[in-house]
C-alpha cells in the first residue's frame, strides 16, 4: 500500500524555559492511501497537535512530515498552502464557517481561490455536495440559520470540494448530538469508500471503532496501535468493536 | 480584577490604544489652548481698553465741524462722562516712506495724531502712556511685526525726517481690520503736518454708565449733530480688538473638533471591534445575570484610563505651544490681567474632553442591552442583518477575483464598522483637495487678469518723487524709439474727491489713460472707452454702492464732473480701492504713474528690465511675473505652502488610521484568517482580501471627498478668494492634481500601509486560532 503520510521522530514543544513542554516527543507515524484511521488519546495528549503537524498546518520543532513522497519542512507558506486548498480536505469540531458568507458561499470558498473552473460548474458541484449530505435546501441560509450537525455537513462538503487525497478530522463530532455524530460518521465512511484517505482525531470510542485503524496517544507519545479492520455496517459488529477496542484501551492504562 | 483586564487588553492593543491617546491627547491640548487663548485674549483686551480708556462712542467727521454745538450736547446730556475731538491727519501711504519702503502699497489708511489728553491714550508696549517729544514718531505696532521700521529708525514724511520713538498700541485701531491707523507725532509736529493731510475728526465721548450707550447713540443721532462717516462704539472696538486672534482660536476650535472626531472615530472603530470579538462572552455575563451597567464598566475603565492619560498628557503639552501663540496677543494687546484663571479654564477644557469621550463610550456601548444573551451563547456573533450583501454572493460572483470579491463583501457586511474609516478618509481628500484648487486658482497664469492687473511683459512704476508726468513722458519716449518694444501705455494715477449721496465726500484715486491696450477681466461691464465713463474696483463699487450704469460725480479742480459706472472689476493693487478712467486732466497732482510695456520676444524680458532700471534710476522698473510675485506672491506662497501642509496633515492621517485599522482587523479576524489559511489561502491571498477593502473605502471616501471638495470647499474656497479682492474667477482645477496625482498618492500609502500593517496576517497560526 502507499504510503501517503510519514511522520519521522517529529517533536513539537510549547512554551520557554521552565514552562518547556514536549507536546510531541519523538513521534513516529505513516498513514496509507485509502486508509481510514483514528487518534485517540486523553486531552493533552496531543492528537490535535499531531494532527496539524501532519497536514502542515504547523511547523514541527524537529524530525520529518512527508506527503505524499513531498517533505513538508522543506516547503514554504504559500506552497504549502497549494497543498492544502487542493490536495486536502479539514473538519473541525466547530464548523470553522466564515460568517460573512452563506452556506453555498463558505463551501465553494476553497475552489473558487483558483477560479480553474467555471462558477457555474463549482457551484453546481457543491450542490450536488449538499444534496448527498442532505443540506441543499440550506444554500441560501447564513450561518446562523443552521443547527450544529448541519454546520458539520457544511464543513464536510467544504473539505471535499477540491476531491482531496486525504481528509483531516479533528473531533468532527465532539459538539454534536449522538444522532448527528452517526449521520456526519455515515458520511464519512462513504467518503473513504469511495477512495479517499481519512485522518480522524477522538476521544470517543464509539467513532474510533469505525474506523480501520486506532493510534492511542499519550504524553506526546504514540502508547500503542490498535488494528480493527474495515468496518461494514451490514455485518453489525459495532457494538463488538466498540468493546474490543474499550478492552484495548484499558490495557494500555493510560 | 478591572486593572487586570484594562492592562491585558491594553497591551494586546499597544498600537491602537497609542494612537487613540495620541488624538485624545492632541485634542485636550487644543481644547486648552483655546481656553487659555480666550481667556488671555479677552483679559488682555480688557487691560489695554481699561488703561487706553477706549470711548464708548466714536463718531468720526469730515469737512466742516461746530465744536460750540457739540460741547453743548455734551454738557447737557447726562450720560456724558467725558467728552473730547480729535484731530486725525489722513496722509496718502506714498508720502510715508520708512528706511526700506514706503507705505504706498498700504492697504491701511494712515495717518497722524497727537496723544490725546482726557482718554483714548495711545500706548506704549508697557502699557503707558506715550509722550511724544518733537522729531520723535510712534508708529502702530502692525509696522514693526511686518518688520517695516524698528525704533531708532527715521521715517519721512512729506519731506520731513522723524526718528522712531516707538511702537504704540491703539485702542481703537489695533486690529488689522480697523482700515486706519494712528501714528503719533508731537503738537508741534502735528500742526506741521497738519497743513499737509486731510483731517478728519474724532468726536469721542465717554459715558458715565456704557449701558446707557443705546439711548445715547439715538440722543446723538436725534441732535443732528456732526456725523459726516462711521459711527463706532466700544462693544465694537471690541470685536475688533477680538476679531483677529480670535480667528485664530477659531481655527484651533475648528481643528480640535476634527481632532476629537479622529478620536471618536478611533474608540469607536476599536470598540465596535472588540463587542463583535467579545459577543460571546458579553451574552454570558448577561446569562449569568451581570448587569449592563456592570459589564459596561469593564469597557468604561479602559477609555477612562487611556482619555485620562492622554488628557494629562494634552494638557501638559499645551504650556508647550501656549507662548508661541499667545505671542500676538501679547504684542498688541499686552498681558492680561487674569492670565492665572487661563490655567484653570484650560483644565476645565481638558475635563470637558475627558467626559465627552467617556459620553461617547457609554453612547456607543448601549449595545449591550440589544445582545440576546441566548443568541450570543449559542452563535457567538451578532444577528444584525447587512441590507445589500445578501445579492452580492461568491456563488454569482463572475467579474471579481475571489480576493477582491471577498475583501469588498466584508466591507458591505460590516459598514457600521468601515464607515468609521470612510469618514476619515473622506476628511482627508477634503482637506487635500480644497487648498490644492485654491492654490491652482490663485495661481494660475491668467488669474492676474482677474486682480486688475493687465497681462503686459514689462511694468515700470514711477512714484515718490517730483515731476512724474515729465519723467513717464521721458520713458515713454525711450519706448516710443524702442524697436524691440511693441506696444506700451502710460497711466497716471490722481486722486479725486467722490460726492457721496449723503452730500459727503470721500476720496478716491482714478487711474487715467488708455486702458484698451492692457486689459483687464471685469466682472461686470467692460474698460472705459469714452471720457464718461469709469470703472470701479469690486471694493470701490461697494463702498460707494454703485453698479454698472450708475452715475458718480467727481470733484476736480472745484468742478463737478458727472461720469458712468461702466465696469466692475477685481483688484488686489493699493488696497483694492481702485477706479479707471480715460478723461483728460490737465492737473499736475498725479500720485504715480504706471508705464506697461509688451516686448516683440519675451526672451528680452530680463535684459530690457534691466536695461530700464538702469537707464531710469528714479523709477521701479519689474518684469510682470516679478510684480505679481510682489504684489501677492507672499499670499500665492502662504497658500502653496498651506496646501503642501494639508497635503502632509491628510496623508499622515490617512497612513495613520488606516495602519490602526488595519492591524485592528488583522487581530479581530485573526479566526477567519486562519480558517482561510487551513483551507489553502496563501498570505498574499490575505493581504491582497485586506488591500481590496482599503482600498475600496479609500474610493469611496475620495469619491466623496472630491465632491464634497467641489460643493462646499468651492465654497469655502470662495470665501476666502472673495478675501483678496477677487469677487468674481473661474474656479481654476488642475485635473492632473485634484483629480489623479493626489487621489494616487491617497492610493499609493493607502496601499502601501495596508500591506504594512496586514504583515501581522502572515504570522497567525492556523492551529492556535482554530480552537477546538
Amino acid at each position: 500500500m502507499k504510503k501517503m503520510i510519514v511522520g519521522e521522530n517529529i517533536l513539537k514543544s510549547f512554551g520557554e524555559g521552565d514552562d518547556k513542554r514536549n507536546v510531541l516527543d519523538g513521534v513516529s507515524v505513516e498513514i496509507n492511501e485509502g486508509e481510514f484511521v483514528s487518534v485517540m488519546g486523553p486531552s493533552g495528549s496531543g492528537k490535535s497537535t499531531l494532527m496539524f503537524a501532519l497536514s502542515g498546518m504547523d511547523g514541527i520543532d524537529s524530525g520529518k512530515v512527508t506527503f505524499d513522497g513531498r517533505d513538508l519542512s522543506t516547503l514554504k507558506d504559500n506552497e504549502l498552502a497549494d497543498i492544502r486548498r487542493a490536495e486536502m480536505g479539514f473538519v473541525f469540531q466547530q464548523p470553522t464557517l466564515l460568517k460573512n458568507l452563506n452556506i453555498l458561499d463558505n463551501i465553494i470558498l476553497p475552489s473558487m481561490r483558483d477560479h480553474r473552473e467555471d462558477v457555474s460548474k463549482i457551484t453546481e458541484k457543491a450542490r450536488l455536495l449538499m444534496e448527498k449530505a442532505g443540506i441543499l435546501e440550506l444554500e441560501k441560509r447564513g450561518i446562523t440559520q443552521a443547527s450544529g450537525g448541519q454546520l458539520q455537513r457544511v464543513g464536510i462538503c467544504r473539505a471535499l470540494m477540491n476531491q482531496p487525497k486525504i481528509i483531516f478530522c479533528d473531533e468532527p463530532t465532539g459538539a454534536l448530538n449522538s444522532k448527528s455524530a452517526n449521520e456526519i460518521m455515515g458520511l464519512l465512511a462513504d467518503i473513504h469508500r469511495a477512495g479517499t484517505t481519512i485522518l480522524l482525531v477522538t476521544h470517543d470510542v464509539k467513532v474510533a471503532a469505525k474506523t480501520e485503524r486506532v493510534l492511542c496517544m499519550f504524553d506526546g507519545q504514540i502508547a500503542g496501535e490498535y488494528l480493527a479492520g474495515a468496518y461494514d455496517e451490514t455485518r453489525n459488529d459495532l457494538k463488538s468493536r466498540e468493546e474490543s477496542l474499550t478492552t484495548w484501551l484499558a490495557g494500555m492504562k493510560l | 480584577m478591572y486593572y487586570r483586564i484594562i492592562r491585558n487588553d491594553i497591551l494586546r492593543n499597544k498600537a491602537i490604544t497609542l494612537t487613540t491617546m495620541v488624538f485624545v491627547a492632541a485634542a485636550a491640548m487644543l481644547v486648552s489652548l483655546a481656553a487659555i487663548l480666550i481667556i488671555n485674549l479677552s483679559g488682555a483686551i480688557d487691560t489695554l481698553m481699561t488703561r487706553a480708556k477706549t470711548p464708548h462712542f466714536m463718531q468720526m467727521h469730515s469737512g466742516k465741524m461746530d465744536t460750540g454745538q457739540l460741547a453743548a450736547f455734551a454738557a447737557q446730556n447726562g450720560d456724558v462722562a467725558e467728552f473730547q475731538v480729535l484731530e486725525f491727519i489722513n496722509v496718502d501711504g506714498a508720502r510715508i516712506v520708512f528706511e526700506k519702503s514706503s507705505l504706498a502699497d498700504s492697504v491701511q489708511d494712515n495717518g497722524f495724531s497727537v496723544q490725546s489728553e482726557k482718554f483714548d491714550y495711545l500706548l506704549d508696549l508697557d502699557g503707558n502712556m506715550i509722550r511724544v517729544s518733537d522729531g520723535e514718531i510712534y508708529v502702530p505696532i502692525c509696522y514693526m511685526q511686518d518688520g517695516s521700521t524698528k525704533v531708532g529708525d527715521t521715517v519721512e514724511v512729506f519731506g520731513r525726517e522723524f526718528i522712531v520713538g516707538g511702537f504704540l498700541r491703539d485702542s481703537l485701531m489695533n486690529s488689522l481690520l480697523a482700515s486706519s491707523k494712528r501714528f503719533l507725532v508731537s503738537r508741534n509736529d502735528f500742526m506741521g503736518i497738519g497743513e499737509l493731510g486731510n483731517v478728519e475728526y474724532l468726536i469721542e465721548f465717554r459715558l458715565k454708565d456704557i449701558s446707557a450707550l443705546g439711548a445715547f447713540e439715538t440722543a446723538y443721532t436725534s441732535a443732528g449733530l456732526d456725523a459726516n462717516g462711521p459711527t463706532l462704539t466700544y462693544p465694537l472696538f471690541k470685536t475688533m480688538n477680538a476679531i483677529s486672534d480670535g480667528l485664530m482660536i477659531a481655527v484651533i476650535l475648528l481643528v480640535s473638533v476634527l481632532v476629537v472626531m479622529i478620536a471618536f472615530m478611533c474608540i469607536r472603530f476599536t470598540l465596535l471591534a472588540k463587542i463583535e470579538e467579545d459577543y460571546r462572552e458579553i451574552g454570558v455575563m448577561k446569562a449569568i445575570g451581570l448587569r449592563v451597567s456592570d459589564i459596561k464598566k469593564i469597557y468604561l475603565a479602559k477609555y477612562a484610563a487611556i482619555a485620562a492619560v492622554g488628557s494629562l498628557l494634552g494638557y501638559t503639552l499645551s504650556f508647550v505651544f501656549r507662548d508661541m501663540l499667545l505671542e500676538n496677543i501679547r504684542l498688541y494687546m499686552g498681558e492680561s490681567e487674569n492670565a492665572s484663571f487661563a490655567l484653570l479654564f484650560g483644565i476645565i477644557g481638558v475635563l470637558l474632553v475627558f467626559l465627552a469621550i467617556m459620553a461617547y463610550v457609554n453612547g456607543v456601548l448601549k449595545r449591550f442591552q440589544k445582545i440576546s444573551p441566548a443568541e450570543a451563547v449559542r452563535f457567538g456573533i451578532s444577528q444584525e442583518k447587512s441590507a445589500g450583501t445578501r445579492l452580492f454572493r461568491l456563488s454569482r460572483n463572475r467579474l471579481l477575483g475571489t480576493n477582491v470579491f471577498l475583501g469588498i463583501r466584508d466591507v458591505l457586511a460590516r459598514k457600521g464598522l468601515y464607515a468609521t474609516m470612510l469618514a476619515v478618509l473622506v476628511i482627508s481628500a477634503f482637506i487635500i483637495i480644497v487648498p490644492q484648487n485654491l492654490y491652482n486658482t490663485i495661481s494660475s497664469k491668467g488669474f492676474i487678469a482677474y486682480m486688475g492687473i493687465g497681462q503686459s511683459d514689462l511694468r515700470v512704476d514711477i512714484q515718490q518723487t517730483d515731476n512724474v508726468s515729465e519723467k513717464a513722458a521721458e520713458i515713454a519716449a525711450a519706448m516710443e524709439a524702442d524697436s524691440t518694444i511693441s506696444k506700451y501705455v502710460v497711466l497716471v494715477t490722481k486722486t479725486f474727491r467722490v460726492k457721496m449721496e449723503d452730500g459727503s465726500e470721500e476720496q478716491i484715486k482714478v487711474e487715467l489713460g488708455d486702458h484698451s491696450i492692457f486689459p483687464i477681466k471685469y466682472a461686470e461691464g467692460g474698460a472705459p472707452a469714452t471720457g464718461d465713463e469709469i470703472a470701479l474696483s469690486v471694493l470701490n463699487a461697494r463702498e460707494l454702492d454703485k453698479k454698472v450704469g450708475d452715475g458718480i460725480t467727481l470733484t476736480i479742480d472745484g468742478q463737478e464732473k458727472n461720469l458712468t459706472v461702466c465696469g466692475i472689476y477685481s483688484d488686489v493693487t493699493n488696497g483694492g480701492k481702485t477706479a479707471k478712467a480715460v478723461f483728460a486732466d490737465p492737473s499736475a497732482d498725479i500720485m504715480w504713474s504706471v508705464i506697461s510695456a509688451e516686448l516683440s520676444a519675451k526672451s528680452l524680458i530680463r535684459e530690457k528690465t534691466a536695461e530700464y532700471a538702469e537707464r531710469f534710476g528714479f523709477a521701479k522698473v519689474s518684469d510682470i511675473d516679478e510684480y505679481v510675485v510682489q504684489t501677492f506672491g507672499s499670499t500665492i506662497n502662504s497658500v502653496r505652502k498651506a496646501s503642501q501642509a494639508a497635503v502632509g496633515v491628510a496623508l499622515s492621517i490617512t497612513i495613520l488610521v488606516t495602519l490602526l485599522f488595519m492591524r485592528m482587523l488583522v487581530v479581530k479576524d485573526r479566526y477567519s484568517i486562519a480558517v482561510m489559511k487551513a483551507f489553502g489561502f496563501t498570505n498574499s491571498d490575505i493581504t491582497a482580501q485586506f488591500v481590496s477593502r482599503s482600498v475600496f473605502v479609500l474610493l469611496i471616501g475620495i469619491v466623496l471627498g472630491t465632491l464634497l471638495a467641489n460643493t462646499l470647499g468651492e465654497a469655502l474656497a470662495g470665501v476666502v478668494i472673495a478675501s483678496f479682492g477677487a469677487s468674481s474667477f473661474e474656479f481654476v482645477v488642475d485635473p492632473l492634481a485634484a483629480y489623479l496625482v493626489c487621489p494616487l498618492l491617497m492610493v499609493v500609502s493607502t496601499l502601501v500601509v495596508t500591506i504594512f500593517g496586514t504583515l501581522d496576517a502572515g504570522r497567525i497560526k492556523i492551529s492556535e486560532n482554530i480552537k477546538e
